[in-house]
């Protein structure tokens, strides 16, 4: 029995797969630039009557910001999983509906370059809820399938409520009005 | 085809970027599809009321919605207006209504609350000592039915009862959607009744008024067969709050020969330990940070 | 060929067999792994005060109690075999139940031809660690053989009778799943940190002070702390492990004591503490009395803060845990130690307790406090 002894050119072959699917692996899923990730600025210098502690200020910046990555993968990749840790009360209600009736039609959203301008305005006494303003400037994709169907720059003013759970602030309300 | 690309002129101020004026043109010998020549949606929407966009054009196009809770798609008649259901527009927030047939166009439109119709109240401490000043403080968030907080002012009044004794009542303009209060605990112990009220609706909740720390602690002991039983007298605080059944009270026996200790819960208002000293013994007490009086006990003869 | 495999692995296992037996009856002074016999018949003869020990010990670590027992010398106040068993198991669910002896260190105090007097260092392992026991015993030639003497224990009775239980108890209600938000908040217990020291010791920095809780319902405390370096870094933390009474009732007051094994104290700019309490649901009873405590130096030469245990309730207390903060004449806590007592306590009964202080502090105490934990079994 003769034993099939690869070509030089079975190496070659196996070399450019390999070359290709880590290429493929690499590139950018969208055809937009690659997003970064929310950019988020914070400013607690007018929250009151108590005054944000550094911790508590640094905990909050973190949060909300994942919130928002948590809410991006959501919302484009209709999966319920993200919304489970930073989302709670009425966001998390909303958000979960939104994300089901999304793939229950076949669409889908994105989130792109999103920067968001948060301003804390209210902290209770007993540092229990905050009440944060949200001027988010971010490009809104809408998706039926894979064909985008809105495409637009938008700037928009969240009304957000967070409050403090065992290990993180949680985000309670999200809501979009017209101005503050 | 004249009459194509004259209604297309007529029409073209609706047309949106790709213009179906254009495509209405391209293609006269060709039966055109639907045209998307016009959505207008409504100003303002009260969230949970039924409303309407209009539309103008022809021909059949998919209708989507997206809002903060909701993502819906669906087929439409262009020229009619599109009915969107309460069940639709609950959530306050942006909305963006897009209609596609060859292209698509799309318009934006806010939801707000509806009038209030809950109070979420966070009342805080559960327990507080009393007199202890800007000890209770509480924040009142108005929600509408569809959990929509209500950022237009509103006024809401908060009121302390403490048994009959009405301690506080301030009616406070919401701002942002919050309204708050901080205010004095009372001087009796008991419970402190904690009210938000805004028209009809209203929140309560109960604080627990506490003694404070125990005040002049004091101490009698008397011999027995088995050593020394030491109690305290009816602890209270310095309002004459009586302290709580199950306060610690720590009594330390000192004898020349050694040192006991028992760490004695009050029942009854009384904290009550027995000791093994048979010799001349200074009993003393303590209460948390608090100390008592001392005592001084002769040997067993 | 074949067969040359299973030959030389049986030829190896016999030989390692003979080898261990060999070496079965090593020094007596031995401190680790108790060496001895593992087949019955093959302890050797007590020959030596030593020997008598030993053989003892083995057939208390493999809970051969009739063999054990038939070592014993037969003196006019011998322990019944039911005593005897029940000193070395334990009772009640006590500590001692749970353990079992892993090594012994037996050294003779003075010998003549005829009687002994040995000392036993026993280890016990433990669910809580390892623990420590001293213990002298007379060691006497019958015959040819020595023998250990073991003379009858008295263990507390405790006479028939009805204690009421009216002491107040705490229970916790969580709200449900879907209550409305800020309806059902009940807040964390007040607890507070009252003192803070960190000393450098030869295992690494030490930091202990006092905890109280403040508040009008019992709280489970738990005290961390981080050490930080100059550029701000945190160098480690640790948390205060068992060396605090975590279940705090109102007003209570516990020593803790945190360990940083192998971070020296000049490395540390600050301390950053934490303290963390919860909701429990608890118990005022049984109170526990620590009394007759006194500083002392045990038989061998260590200080110790020394003292009884009364159970003044009317239940059995299984596992007994002292923590003890020792303070010098300005009130600073200098030191805080921790035992646990392996035999139950019965109620109405009184158990010792014996906690440790470094020789090289015992100078500075000027006053002490002891704290009791305590855990029964199927209890909350």
């Amino acid at each position: 029995m003769t034993a099939l002894v690869p070509g030089t050119n079975y190496y070659g072959r196996i070399a450019h797969l390999l070359a290709i699917s880590l290429f493929l692996f690499v590139l950018p899923r969208h055809s937009v630039g690659a997003d970064s990730g929310p950019q988020v600025q914070l400013d607690v210098s007018k929250a009151g009557p108590r005054a944000v502690e550094s911790m508590t200020e640094r905990g909050v910046f973190r949060d909300y910001r994942f919130a928002w990555t948590s809410l991006t993968e959501a919302l484009e990749s209709n999966s319920l999983a993200p919304l489970n840790g930073p989302f709670v009360g009425t966001a998390k209600a909303w958000s979960t509906r939104a994300v089901a009736k999304q793939r229950q039609n076949g669409l889908s959203s994105r989130y792109i370059s999103q920067n968001h301008k948060l301003e804390a305005v209210f902290y209770a006494p007993e540092g229990d809820v905050m009440e944060l303003h949200d001027t988010a400037e971010y490009q809104l994709q809408l998706l039926d399938g894979s064909k985008v169907i809105h495409d637009e720059n938008v700037v928009i003013h969240y009304v957000v409520l967070m409050t403090p759970a065992a290990d993180r602030w949680v985000v309670r309300q999200l809501q979009a009005v017209q101005g503050f | 085809m004249l009459w194509l690309i004259s209604s297309a002129w007529a029409n073209r101020r609706l047309c949106g970027k790709i213009s179906p004026c254009l495509i209405a043109i391209a293609c006269p010998a060709v039966v055109c599809l639907a045209q998307v020549e016009g959505l207008r949606p409504p100003a303002s929407v009260v969230a949970g009321t039924e409303t309407s966009i209009s539309t103008t054009g022809s021909g059949k196009a998919t209708f989507y919605l997206a809002g903060p809770s909701t993502s819906t798609k669906h087929e439409v008649s262009l020229g009619e207006d599109i009915r969107l259901p309460p069940a639709d527009v609950q959530s306050a927030g942006r909305y963006v209504a897009v209609i596609c047939s060859q292209t698509c166009q799309s318009a934006a439109f806010y939801v707000t609350a509806a009038k209030p119709s809950a109070l979420s109240f966070l009342v805080h401490p559960s327990r507080v000592p009393v007199g202890h000043s800007d000890a209770v403080s509480g924040v009142a968030l108005p929600f509408d039915q569809f959990r929509n907080l209500v950022v237009e002012p509103v006024t809401i009044d908060f009121q302390l009862t403490a048994g009959a004794a009405a301690l506080m009542s301030r009616p406070m303009r919401t701002r942002d959607g919050v309204g708050w209060f901080r205010a004095s605990s009372g001087k009796s112990a008991g419970a402190l009744e904690v009210a938000a009220s805004l028209n009809h609706l209203s929140a309560h909740r109960v604080v627990r008024q506490v003694a404070s720390d125990p005040c002049n602690l004091r101490i009698k002991g008397q011999r027995t067969a088995k050593g020394l039983v030491v109690e305290t007298e009816p602890v209270h605080d310095c309002a004459g709050n009586p302290v709580p059944d199950g306060t610690i009270v720590t009594f330390t026996a000192t004898e020349a020969n050694g040192k006991s200790t028992v760490d004695a819960p009050i029942k009854q208002g009384i904290a009550r330990a027995q000791i093994a000293a048979s010799g001349p013994t200074v009993i003393s007490v303590a209460s948390g940070v608090v100390m008592g009086n001392e005592l001084r006990v002769e040997a067993q003869p | 060929m074949k067969h040359i495999l299973p030959i030389v692995i049986v030829a190896v296992t016999a030989i390692l067999m003979a080898l261990a037996l060999a070496g079965a009856a090593g020094p007596a002074k031995t401190f680790g792994i108790v060496s001895g016999s593992a087949l019955p018949g093959f302890t050797p003869k007590a020959s030596t005060p030593e020997q008598a020990v030993a053989n003892l010990l083995i057939d208390v670590q493999r809970r051969n109690w009739d063999r054990a027992y038939s070592g014993l010398a037969k003196t006019d106040n011998r322990a019944d075999p039911t005593s005897f068993k029940r000193d070395w198991t334990g009772t009640d669910g006590s500590l001692r139940t749970f353990s079992n002896l892993e090594a012994y260190d037996a050294r003779p105090l003075h010998a003549t031809a005829d009687e002994a007097q040995m000392r036993l260092e026993l280890r016990w392992t433990t669910p809580v660690g390892p623990i420590q026991e001293v213990r002298d015993v007379q060691v006497r030639r019958e015959g040819d053989a020595w023998r250990v003497a073991w003379p009858q224990i008295q263990f507390p009775s405790v006479p028939a009778q009805v204690i009421p239980v009216n002491y107040l108890r705490w229970d916790l209600v969580s709200g449900g799943a879907d209550d409305e938000w800020g309806s059902r908040s009940i807040d964390a217990p007040h607890v507070r940190i009252i003192s803070m020291n960190a000393v450098d010791s030869a295992d690494g920095s030490i930091v202990m002070g006092e905890v109280v809780n403040e508040d009008t319902i019992p709280a489970f405390v738990n005290v961390n702390a981080t050490l930080v370096d100059g550029s701000g870094n945190a160098i480690d933390d640790e948390s205060s492990f068992d060396k605090i009474a975590h279940v705090l009732l109102p007003k209570q007051v516990s020593p803790y004591r945190i360990d940083f094994p192998n971070v020296a104290l000049n490395k540390v700019k600050n301390v950053r503490m934490d303290v963390k309490a919860s909701l429990v649901p608890a118990s005022a009873d049984p109170v526990i009395g620590a009394m007759d405590q006194k500083m002392e130096t045990d038989p061998q030469g260590r200080n110790v803060l020394r003292g009884q245990l009364l159970n003044q309730s009317g239940q059995t207390v299984n596992i007994s845990h002292v923590i003890a903060s020792f303070y010098d004449n300005s009130g600073k806590v200098v030191w805080v130690s921790d035992g646990y007592v392996d035999r139950a306590l019965l109620p109405q009964a009184a158990e010792p307790f014996a906690v440790e202080i470094p020789r090289a502090l015992s100078g500075k105490v000027q006053n002490f406090h002891v704290v009791v934990n305590q855990f029964s079994l199927g209890k909350s």
